[in-house]
Parts: structure tokens; C-alpha cells; sequence
């Protein structure tokens, strides 16, 4: 593996995650949070989470492309244009913000330890969650069927 | 290389961000990353297991219903009133109640 890639990776995430913050310019500030999800997805992924990177990468295509349209169409418009030694400062407090990441450190260094397997883990420890979550969204979408239905109905 | 120091920055960045942005949708993206770093957390503090992955499914489902109802949100706004700065929004609604009390 490449030396120092997690570092790397570490300071694009944080300057990509200012970046998406302060950029007047709402477009270039979700193609900001786009590089946020991007370099979180590679994290995971060279970590050994490749089932997490591959889920983060889904969700973040849908936020992205919803965020993409609403910001073009209901973000006000700036005033002004972000002048590039802006762009500058905020790529350099990016750095130094991930510098304690790199240079610190207050975990034990294990994490969890459970010798648990995804699929167990999925659907024997968290089981319960997983099926009251379906629930959840399966009443949820009840709701906003019968709320459109009777909406309908008042118009005719 | 602390994972969680980074997880603890990205949450420091998304709260400035959350307490400091006037327009919605910069809210959504300072809500965003506030998820990615609770997120990054779980699925980092449990490298090669699957707890932390599946721990994931369940922050990133809250984070969807979460992200739907502040765009829900954004868009009524945004129709209602024609911004989505925050601090106008307000405005033309004081203006607003005035004028009802007046009348």
C-alpha cells in the first residue's frame, strides 16, 4: 500500500468538508461534500469495510444529485464570486485542522473488540433494529400514500 | 493516525457550520457532515468486524429520514418565501404578523 495514504486521505476529507462549508457558491460547495463522501468511501474501503465504502458511495449518490437540483434551483444566487486566495486560506485551514489527526492520538489502538461477522451481526445482534426500521419506513410510506390519496380525493 | 480525532473534527466543522450558516441548504450539507463523522466513528472503532458495518445500515437510514425532512422542509420554504436564508425568512415573518396585528 502506499505510505502515508490514510493521512492523505485524512486531510482531503477535512479541506473537501471545509471547502463544502464556506464556498459561497452552492454548487461548488456540494462538489465540495461530493470529495467529503469520496474520500470517506476510499477510507472505509482500504480499511477492510468494503460493504460499508460501497453503502456509503450509494447513499452519497443520491444525496448528492437531490442536493445538485435543489441547490440550482432554491439556493439564493451570491452576490459575489469567491476570490481565489479565499479558496487558498480555507484549503490551508483544512490542512492544519487534520494535522491533530495525523500527529495525535486518544484511542486504545484495538477498537471493539468481537470476533462478530457481518452476517451475524446484521441479523442476529441487530436484527431487531433492521426489522423495525423496514417497519418504520413501511408506515411512513403508508402515511404518505394516504395522505396523497385523500388529498387527491378534496380535489375531485 | 487517530480516526477518532478526525471523526471529532469533522463534528467540530459540521456544528460550526450548523451554528454559524444563514442559508438552508448550507445547514443540510453542516447535518451531512455531522452524520459522516458520527459514521466514519462507528464503522473506523470497528475495523474488520461487522458490528461497526452494521451499526452503519442503521446511522445511515436515520441520516436519509433526516436529510428528507430538512429537503422537505428547504423546498416548502423556499416556495413559501422565495429565500432560503434563514435570517430573511424570519424577517418576513415578523413583517408579517405585524401586518395581521395591525389589521
Amino acid at each position: 500500500m502506499i505510505p502515508f495514504v490514510f493521512e492523505i486521505l485524512s486531510v482531503g476529507l477535512i479541506v473537501s468538508a471545509v471547502l463544502a462549508l464556506f464556498l459561497d457558491e452552492v454548487i461548488y460547495a456540494v462538489a465540495a461534500l461530493s470529495g467529503t463522501f469520496l474520500f470517506t468511501a476510499i477510507i472505509y474501503a482500504l480499511n477492510g469495510s468494503v460493504f460499508a465504502a460501497v453503502f456509503q458511495f450509494a447513499v452519497s449518490v443520491g444525496t448528492l444529485s437531490i442536493l445538485f437540483l435543489s441547490g440550482e434551483m432554491l439556493g439564493d444566487k451570491p452576490t459575489k464570486k469567491t476570490s481565489s486566495n479565499r479558496v487558498l486560506a480555507l484549503i490551508g485551514g483544512g490542512v492544519v485542522l487534520s494535522l491533530p489527526a495525523i500527529f495525535l492520538s486518544i484511542s486504545g489502538g484495538s477498537g471493539a473488540n468481537s470476533d462478530v461477522s457481518f452476517g451475524n451481526a446484521l441479523w442476529e445482534t441487530r436484527g431487531m433494529d433492521v426489522i423495525f426500521q423496514a417497519l418504520v419506513i413501511l408506515t411512513v410510506a403508508m402515511g404518505i400514500a394516504i395522505v396523497l390519496y385523500r388529498k387527491k380525493k378534496v380535489a375531485t | 493516525m487517530d480516526f477518532v480525532i478526525l471523526s471529532l473534527v469533522m463534528l467540530a466543522i459540521g456544528i460550526y457550520g450548523l451554528l454559524t450558516n444563514r442559508q438552508l441548504l448550507k445547514v443540510f450539507i453542516s447535518v451531512e457532515l455531522i452524520a459522516t463523522a458520527a459514521t466514519l466513528n462507528f464503522v473506523m472503532l470497528a475495523t474488520g468486524q461487522g458490528l461497526g458495518q452494521a451499526f452503519l445500515i442503521l446511522a445511515f437510514s436515520t441520516d436519509t429520514a433526516v436529510s428528507a425532512v430538512i429537503l422537505a422542509l428547504l423546498v416548502i420554504v423556499a416556495r413559501k418565501y422565495g429565500t432560503s436564508d434563514i435570517s430573511k425568512i424570519v424577517q418576513l415573518m415578523q413583517d408579517k404578523s405585524e401586518s395581521e396585528v395591525e389589521e
